[in-house]
């Protein structure tokens, strides 16, 4: 039996793990023996990004968020993002790793290239079938923001 | 011919040395190119209106060339607030990433009067090169011979009148027998030395209206509520008071609904004057990756408020200054957009 789903984005298979959760915006959390949530980019993610060369975080750790605050940015090849609190809760800490090689994202983004762990409540995530529900929604909107930024 | 250019080299704000090491070597590029007269300048966009080397910019009526760290549209734009004006010259240097994906809508252009139509400018040119485009000299200069080249047959063309047969011009600009005055050669030996202003102005904020887009619509001096905007004395809008602009803001520039407003050293480049909204930039992935749901609407009217505050005042949020376009418009059937936009909009992403 597999031990995780995938979501066919055109060609390329994106695979999204059983043993975890995921946020809409496109984050996996994991509970941590320390009783933190840690999240990371779902394949998902990495594969809109590509190669990223440039995370930064905006707030320190150890500050107590709001679902979906801005919490820094990341830039990659091809693509710039804000980034997002996943859950409302106190980020604990951020993986300095990432700080000095972001590629660290690209290379293992479901294990060593984890982004930060939050001390919070994981009731809104979505379990991974719930999460693939959820990708074939976006994915139409995902191509149009790819293709055409909207047409703004 | 090419002494009939003026060529200005606008410095930036950055005194990063790789863009100090540009600058210079461009200046002493274009010092050997056939006599072609140049100035180095602090930023164009921080020159202070009536200074000096404004006024000897303005003392000058032929073709200019202008380089700077500012999208074309903002160095045009900037010039032209200082009273220096003209047709718009083509450039045809542009930075690698840039002719990707370049969409031009201009087909779906609304009709709309723009101020510029009313305007009667100067009969020269004024070509403006983003020093950002290219990262060493050769192509600038390159680019330079080019516009040198186009500008003398414009300049031919106005001479004599019209109508020339093509081969007569060719051999007016390319004498091939020895009897020919022989132009270029001649100025070849004028070398002009590049004048330097080494005077460095402090750094300003304020927004340059793009009046080949503006409607005169008047948005924005009813949403700025810091005096910056007024108008002529034949009721179109202008900066009026430039420096009353507070730094970093550049809010009105989002509620223009023609993208006519251009603040030069804002990060976001539809905001500094980009040609394109998203030719060569990346991707923003956001909205996909939950940022929240802010039109620039709202996203200007919170920054207006921030500065408010800062100036001591009261926040005012949306209710001042902000026109309900869509207000009386009327009842249609939605298209295929609408239903788009509505669809983002039940997305929850």
């Amino acid at each position: 039996m597999s031990n995780e789903l995938v979501f066919m984005m055109g060609e390329f298979e994106a695979k999204f793990p059983l043993d975890r959760q995921y946020a809409k915006n496109h984050m996996w959390g994991q509970a941590q023996p320390d009783g933190t949530i840690r999240f990371g980019f779902t394949a998902y993610a990495v594969r809109l990004l590509q190669d990223v060369y440039f995370l930064d975080w905006t707030i320190d750790a150890g500050v107590d968020l709001t679902e979906r605050q801005e919490i820094g940015a990341i830039e990659s090849k091809k693509a710039e993002s804000d980034l997002f609190a996943p859950i409302a809760g106190q980020l604990t800490q951020f993986n300095e790793q990432l700080l000095s090689d972001p590629s660290g994202i690209n290379v293992d983004k479901y294990s060593d290239g984890w982004l930060f762990d939050i001390q919070g409540d994981s009731v809104g995530l979505l379990s991974t079938e719930q999460y693939l529900e959820h990708l074939v929604g976006v994915w139409e909107i995902t191509q149009r923001t790819i293709k055409g930024q909207m047409n703004q | 011919m090419n002494s009939r250019i003026l060529t200005i080299i606008s410095r930036g704000q950055s005194e990063n040395p790789v863009k100090r090491q540009l600058e210079s070597d461009l200046g002493d590029a274009l010092e050997k190119i056939d006599g072609s007269r140049t100035l180095i300048i602090p930023n164009l966009y921080d020159l202070p209106i009536g200074g000096d080397v404004v006024q000897a910019i303005r003392a000058w009526d032929g073709p200019i060339v202008v380089y700077a760290w500012l999208f074309e549209r903002a160095a045009r734009w900037v010039l032209d607030r200082n009273g220096i004006s003209g047709h718009e010259g083509e450039v045809l240097l542009k930075s690698e990433d840039d002719d990707e994906d370049e969409v031009t809508n201009e087909d779906d252009e609304e009709e709309k009067e723009r101020v510029l139509a009313a305007r009667e400018l100067p009969k020269r040119r004024i070509y403006c090169v983003n020093l950002r485009d290219a990262q060493s000299v050769e192509p600038f200069a390159e680019e330079f011979q080019r516009i040198a080249q186009v500008s003398s047959e414009d300049e031919l063309h106005a001479w004599i009148d019209r109508d020339v047969p093509l081969h007569q011009m060719q051999r007016f600009l390319q004498p091939t027998n020895d009897t020919a005055l022989n132009t270029n050669a001649e100025a070849a030996n004028v070398q002009v030395p590049v004048l330097k202003f080494d005077e460095s102005p402090g750094r300003r904020w304020y927004p340059v209206i793009d009046f080949s887009r503006c409607t005169n619509c008047m948005e924005c001096i009813d949403f700025c509520l810091f005096g910056v905007y007024g108008v002529d004395t034949i009721d179109t809008i202008l900066v009026e008071q430039p420096d009353n602009c507070r730094k970093g803001c550049p809010a009105c520039s989002r509620v223009c609904p023609e993208n006519a407003i251009i603040f030069p050293q804002h990060k976001t480049p539809a905001i500094a004057g980009a040609d394109v909204e998203v030719g060569g930039l990346k991707i923003d992935l956001s909205r996909l990756f939950g940022a929240p749901d802010e039109d620039a609407t709202k996203v200007a009217a919170r920054e207006r408020d921030e500065q408010l505050v800062m100036a001591g005042r009261d926040a005012v949020g949306l209710s001042v200054g902000i026109p309900k376009r869509q207000a009386d418009k009327p009842v249609e059937p939605k298209d295929d957009l609408d239903n788009l936009i509505d669809g983002l909009d039940d997305l929850d992403l």
